[in-house]
């Protein structure tokens, strides 16, 4: 069997989205949903509600008076925010472990996912990009794709390290030229399977490589440079995290100035620890 | 032997013996280390970005996250606990960058530019220097015999006092 094939099978048997989050899935391109809607489906959950409570009540959302029932916190949070948290929370759990393949130590994905998803957000408030949906998921999932691949870089580390020697391409276009699939591609085929709609599918499928995406473009430079930013500051950097390349279009998209980027870099670190204990 | 980890837009200073501070996953980041032999002193600091006025506010709550501001905190602690210019021994590593043909991300290379300067203007000297390229790196000091340690992919390599 071929990498790609074993990469696929892989992807076949990972598992599915939790119930909750199918029912919600229902209800995610309808921007009519009533929060009575999303309350009902969410109430049930003890274990979920507690985790909505917790975030309505964070300074991220810049909580001034203490949240203590679900329909405040529904409506402090606004219900698109409560759908891309239930998504968001749904992944969390899977992004602890250790993945010795790339070099991260446990929870290092989930901090650099974290990282991601919080400056990909606030790049989007200081460019004023408010409609730009699906920031915080998408921030958040780019990377599953790397608990399907790990096995498969640790298998071919030598392979690997010969190429960070020599430090001729990307970093993803490695992993296509070793394995004939890089994690970009997988995490896409995982959104795939769980229907969660185009805009996240592109999000994650070209994370790395924005210039090629048609369609959805301020979200995916968004996640592109933000994910840039985490592995440059060391955040879930791991082995290989400095070889990635940044597109050269990023600042002329997104109307960016370079103070821009510092200062997220700036004001991500605290809140991105504020979520870890949240989410962790 | 005790790990004390620095953790990123952090620093500390020990003078224990049976101490070695680290600090993990440095990339535009940079890390300093300064050992005095005599006291058995050291310190360790860990800074994400050049300049403290890209963020005043947050400067005065972390400090430690932007080279000048850490970096003058870090000079006056050290002084304060009695190292000694003229036998301080300085390593700096850290400062790389991602894939970046363009220079979108120099925070790396701004970063070094800002440490070698305050640096210079104390009249302070770098003993080693590990800085930019394409890798992530960790390093960690030994207090009780000032090693300097630098681990980048699979390679270790030690900095001993001559």
């Amino acid at each position: 069997m071929t990498y790609l094939e074993e990469i696929k099978q892989h992807i076949d048997q990972f598992p599915g989205m939790p119930p909750l989050c199918q029912s919600l899935i229902a209800h995610l391109g309808d921007p009519e949903t009533e929060f009575k809607t999303i309350r009902d489906l969410v109430k049930y959950d003890p274990g979920l509600t507690a985790d909505i409570l917790k975030f309505a009540n964070s300074s991220y959302f810049g909580a001034l008076q203490g949240v203590n029932s679900l329909q405040t916190a529904l409506v402090r949070l606004g219900t698109k925010m409560v759908m891309e948290l239930i998504l968001s929370l749904s992944v969390t759990s899977r992004l602890l472990p250790c993945l010795p393949g790339y070099g991260l130590m446990a929870k290092d994905l989930l901090k650099h996912s974290i990282w991601t998803a919080v400056a990909a957000q606030e790049l989007a408030n200081m460019l004023n990009m408010k409609q730009v949906d699906m920031i915080f998921t998408v921030g958040l999932m780019h990377d599953l794709g790397k608990l399907i691949m790990d096995p498969f870089v640790q298998f071919e580390r030598l392979q690997f390290n010969k190429v960070f020697e020599t430090l001729k391409a990307s970093f993803e276009q490695e992993e296509r030229h070793i394995l004939g699939f890089d994690h970009a591609q997988t995490g896409a085929m995982i959104l795939e399977k769980w229907n969660l709609g185009p805009q996240i599918v592109a999000g994650i499928r070209w994370h790395h490589e924005p210039d090629k995406a048609d369609e959805y473009q301020d979200l995916i430079y968004l996640i592109h440079l933000a994910d840039m930013l985490a592995l440059s500051e060391g955040i879930g950097t791991g082995i290989y995290g400095m070889q990635y390349t940044v597109s050269q279009k990023t600042i002329q998209i997104l109307g960016l100035k370079k103070h821009h980027i510092e200062y997220v870099a700036s004001t991500t670190m605290d809140k991105m620890k504020e979520l870890e204990t949240i989410l962790g | 032997m005790t790990l004390l980890v620095v953790d990123i837009a952090e620093m500390r200073i020990s003078n224990n013996p049976g101490e070695i501070l680290i600090t993990y996953s440095l990339g535009s980041c940079i890390a300093m280390a300064m050992y005095d032999p005599v006291l058995c002193l050291g310190g360790l600091i860990h800074c994400m970005l050049p300049l403290s006025k890209v963020n005043r506010e947050k400067a005065q709550i972390r400090p430690f996250m932007f080279v000048d501001t850490g970096m003058q905190l870090m000079l006056g602690q050290l002084y304060e606990l009695g190292l000694r210019k003229n036998r301080a021994v300085i390593h700096v590593a850290g400062g790389s960058q991602v894939l970046d043909s363009h220079g979108i991300f120099k925070i790396g290379e701004r970063n070094f530019t800002v440490l070698r300067k305050i640096l210079w203007k104390n009249g302070l000297l770098m003993h080693t220097q590990d800085v930019g390229g394409n890798k992530s790196r960790t390093v960690s000091l030994n207090i009780n015999n000032g090693r300097f340690s630098i681990k980048s992919g699979g390679n270790l390599v030690h900095y001993d006092l001559s």
